[in-house]
């Protein structure tokens, strides 16, 4: 990707058949040519468009499940193509390793070309006139005045400068160069830390009841992805109560805020930190980050046979929130009646009904907790509980109605089922979902971001450009200047700017104060 | 005024500057083919005072919802108005021959302002609490103009290839016709290509001018997308706790951004500068068109918050 400043030597006639190490200098060449990095970077957006289009592992795995479900011949082809993990499959790393290598292959020449280039000087202009970019005047003063002016006004612009054969040699913009090797090394580099944090870092959400405490063990977690290099023991040892948890509405129903009050501990109980942790405001504990993700209700039920005894002391029942209407659904496992009772139980926050539901419906659920009412859907037969299923619904395989009404509970209300049961609701709590992450590569990601965005813009905005200066006498006293310059990019405002300092230099030789200098 | 108040004034003036970037358009369609000087001064003083009318229905919005005024679609396609529209003004500032493009670029605007006033308009109101953080201010302004100005840049390569193809069919240019000569069979083929796609696209700047447009536009827009995406990734590291996670929205800005690179490396490549570079730049506006409308509405992910 080197940009030559110099034509290319003339190679020495190659023989007619190229030689094995012939033929493999000439794939390196091409292997770190741009256009090749430009094949890959068009490749590696072609593949990554693959992993939009398909439901990915990582991100959504029931939607994965899903598909499965629904192409159940399609999907297992699929995912041996990896294509249910586009960004951790063998040919994405493929691609981006290959474009990364052809990187690593680019920069090391440029790397050297551009230290040869700040080690040597400026080069010769040869005959100015066969430049494209020229400018020149008249002055009465001497042709080394002129030199000088016009050293000092390249000097001021920045210019490197370097004698050569009576001319004036100047050369700038070796920043577009470096800025722009910077920009790609921190390409690298990001990488590099985006892979050490995936290896060594974690992920995963836990749930805790309000007035709970939990400890950060592995168990603790609903669900845990670990990096590859990442150990169980690694886990910081500390605990987190989930002192209360809020949630707030704005008037026409949608979420204002919801936030966990959390106090972490070390093992011993002692308090470390404690802080409301929101969305967009995370809690960090011994380098784990902790997140607001999600809430829930927690009704506690209790139920007693029909002659008072208790079948399931006072429960806590973890329920599903259905984020538009806040209505939660749960499940409530009776295993020592019998038969086993089953109750599918739906929480409402404030049910309201008729007038106040928009578009005539029979009823409807306001976000707020301001009336909550449990409706208890009642079933008995076999719960089939030595099998594996969701806590928050019933295997309704083996279970057949249990009355015909369902019941509706305040808290601290009871009723009776149609069996003689009671069902009491003696409570109703929250529950917060945190996300819990730790990823140790998030400082070099950052500083290698902040590097790449500081090397960007220079390498797209500077300009390399050389400008060579002559004076020669022009009749008896007076000297014709000319300068020529050549610019690699911006061709268009080099020409202003080699007019610009064409005009500075004639103003330096007609200074005085500047001529007395110059023959001092 | 009321939010309310301010929220319906707000509607009203989104829809006046989408009409005045109408007439706007047309005065500069009129110039482009007729080359009137007032048309085109006509339409740039329309031009401008839409742009006065669109940065009010984005400030009134702002004023009735208490933030930012670009939390969903339909704000977002404001902002694309006031930010295309100030590119194309700049470029004018600076290179008054550009002026009857006006077309378009205005065009785009438009169509991309009515969609969202007819398609995904909401009714002014609060954010999700995911999206209540400083970083919606930073991350967001920079994808709209970000994106806007990139999809200029691909407005121009669109016009590049097409003036690029005019001026290799009326290549070698005619020598002048002296009176009362032959006409000669170079310049027959040359009238008749004249007359095939008429004089109006004769009229377009040179396709190197056009072409530089492009590539300058892009390297303006390149920085602030990259910027925009790490903004984003920052942001998704508070909200989320993971800075990048293949989020369909997060996939899309980097295949973007990726033909965007590519886009600036074939500049500099022999053999992929011009055409082809600029086949790789409207690739890049395909991109960014299916990230804003087909990603936000039809793809399930995390920026699934376009009020639809």
């Amino acid at each position: 990707m080197a940009v030559e400043l110099r034509p290319p030597a003339a190679r020495p006639d190659r023989p007619l058949r190229p030689g094995l190490a012939e033929t493999l200098r000439q794939a390196w060449r091409e292997y770190r040519s741009m256009r090749t990095a430009l094949v890959l970077l068009v490749v590696l957006a072609a593949a990554s468009i693959l992993g939009s289009l398909f439901p990915q592992e990582g991100l959504s795995p029931q939607r994965v499940d899903q598909y499965f479900a629904d192409h159940p011949a399609l999907a297992p082809v699929l995912e041996r193509l990896g294509l249910f993990d586009v960004f951790g499959s063998p040919w994405y790393m493929a691609i981006y390793l290959a474009l990364l290598g052809a990187l690593v292959a680019c920069l090391v020449p440029r790397t050297r070309a551009l230290v040869r280039v700040l080690r040597s000087r400026p080069p010769r202009g040869g005959d100015l006139a066969r430049y494209r970019s020229r400018a020149g005047f008249h002055t009465p003063a001497a042709p080394e005045e002129a030199m000088a002016a016009a050293r000092r006004v390249l000097r001021r612009s920045r210019y490197r400068l370097a004698d050569r054969d009576g001319q004036l040699a100047g050369e700038k913009g070796y920043l577009r160069e470096a800025a722009s090797m910077l920009f790609h090394l921190s390409l690298l580099v990001l990488l590099v830390g985006l892979a050490y944090g995936k290896g060594y870092g974690y992920r995963g959400q836990a749930a805790i009841v309000e007035g709970e405490t939990w400890a950060n063990a592995r168990v603790g977690y609903d669900s845990f992805s670990p990096g590859r290099f990442f150990g169980p023991d690694r886990l910081a040892p500390f605990q987190l109560r989930l002192d209360d948890f809020s949630n707030s509405f704005y008037a026409n129903d949608t979420p204002r805020e919801f936030a966990s009050q959390l106090t972490a501990m070390d093992l011993d109980g002692r308090t470390l930190q404690a802080q409301r942790v929101a969305p967009n405001r995370p809690m960090t504990v011994d380098g784990v980050r902790i997140f607001q993700s999600d809430y829930g209700y927690v009704p506690v039920v209790r139920v007693t046979d029909a002659k008072g005894r208790e079948l399931l002391a006072p429960q806590e029942v973890l329920t599903l929130r259905d984020p538009a209407s806040e209505v939660s659904n749960g499940a409530v496992k009776v295993t020592r009646a019998s038969p086993q009772v089953g109750l599918q139980v739906v929480l409402f926050t404030g049910l309201r009904t008729g007038a106040d539901c928009p578009g005539g419906a029979d009823f409807c659920n306001d976000p707020r907790l301001v009336r909550p009412v449990l409706v208890v859907l009642a079933y008995q037969g076999d719960l089939r509980a030595d099998r594996a299923q969701s806590v928050f619904t019933l295997d309704q395989s083996r279970l057949r109605p249990l009355g015909d009404r369902p019941l509706l509970l305040v808290p601290g209300r009871s009723a009776k089922l149609a069996n003689g049961m009671e069902v009491s609701f003696t409570g109703l709590k929250q529950y917060s979902v945190l996300t819990l992450a730790r990823d140790p590569g998030v400082p070099v990601v950052a500083v290698a971001a902040a590097l790449l965005l500081l090397g960007l813009v220079p390498s797209l905005y500077v300009t390399r450009r050389r400008v060579w200066v002559r004076a020669l006498p022009a009749g008896p006293d007076g000297t014709r200047v000319e300068l020529a310059g050549l610019a690699l990019q911006g061709k268009d405002a080099f020409e202003a700017e080699l007019a610009r300092l064409a005009e500075q230099v004639q103003r330096g030789t007609l200074d005085p104060r500047d001529r007395r200098r110059a023959t001092e | 005024m009321t939010p309310a108040q301010l929220a319906t004034t707000s509607d009203t003036l989104t829809w006046l500057a989408v009409l005045s970037y109408v007439v706007a358009a047309t005065l500069f369609g009129l110039d482009f083919a007729y080359r009137a000087r007032w048309l085109g001064a006509a339409g740039l003083a329309v031009t401008v005072a839409g742009l006065g009318a669109n940065l009010g229905a984005a400030v009134t919005r702002g004023l009735a919802v208490h933030r930012v005024p670009w939390g969903n679609m339909y704000e977002f396609s404001i902002i694309v108005g006031i930010v295309t529209v100030t590119g194309f003004l700049v470029w004018v500032a600076r290179r008054p021959e550009i002026r009857p493009l006006g077309v378009f670029v205005l065009l785009p605007a438009v169509l991309a302002m009515a969609l969202g006033g007819l398609v995904f308009r909401v009714p002014a109101g609060p954010l999700v609490p995911a999206l209540n953080s400083r970083w919606i201010v930073i991350h967001v302004a920079a994808a709209i103009t970000g994106s806007s100005v990139l999809c200029l840049a691909a407005v121009f390569s669109i016009l590049y290839l097409v003036k690029d193809r005019m001026e290799r069919r009326q290549r070698p240019p005619a020598p002048p016709l002296v009176a009362g000569a032959a006409r000669t069979a170079d310049r027959v083929e040359v009238d008749q290509a004249v007359a095939r796609h008429g004089l109006i696209w004769s009229r377009m700047p040179s396709a190197e001018t056009l072409d530089q447009l492009a590539y300058r536009t892009t390297a303006f827009g390149f920085p602030i997308w990259t910027f925009a995406i790490i903004a984003g990734a920052i942001w998704a590291q508070a909200a989320w706790g993971r800075y990048w996670g293949w989020d369909p929205k997060e996939t899309w800005s980097f295949i973007s951004w990726t033909v965007f690179a590519a886009y600036l490396h074939a500049r500099a490549t022999a053999g992929w500068r011009g055409r082809r570079a600029a086949w790789l730049s409207i690739l890049g506006l395909a991109t960014l068109l299916f990230n804003f409308y087909a990603v936000n509405t039809v793809i399930v992910g995390l920026h699934s918050y376009g009020g639809m």
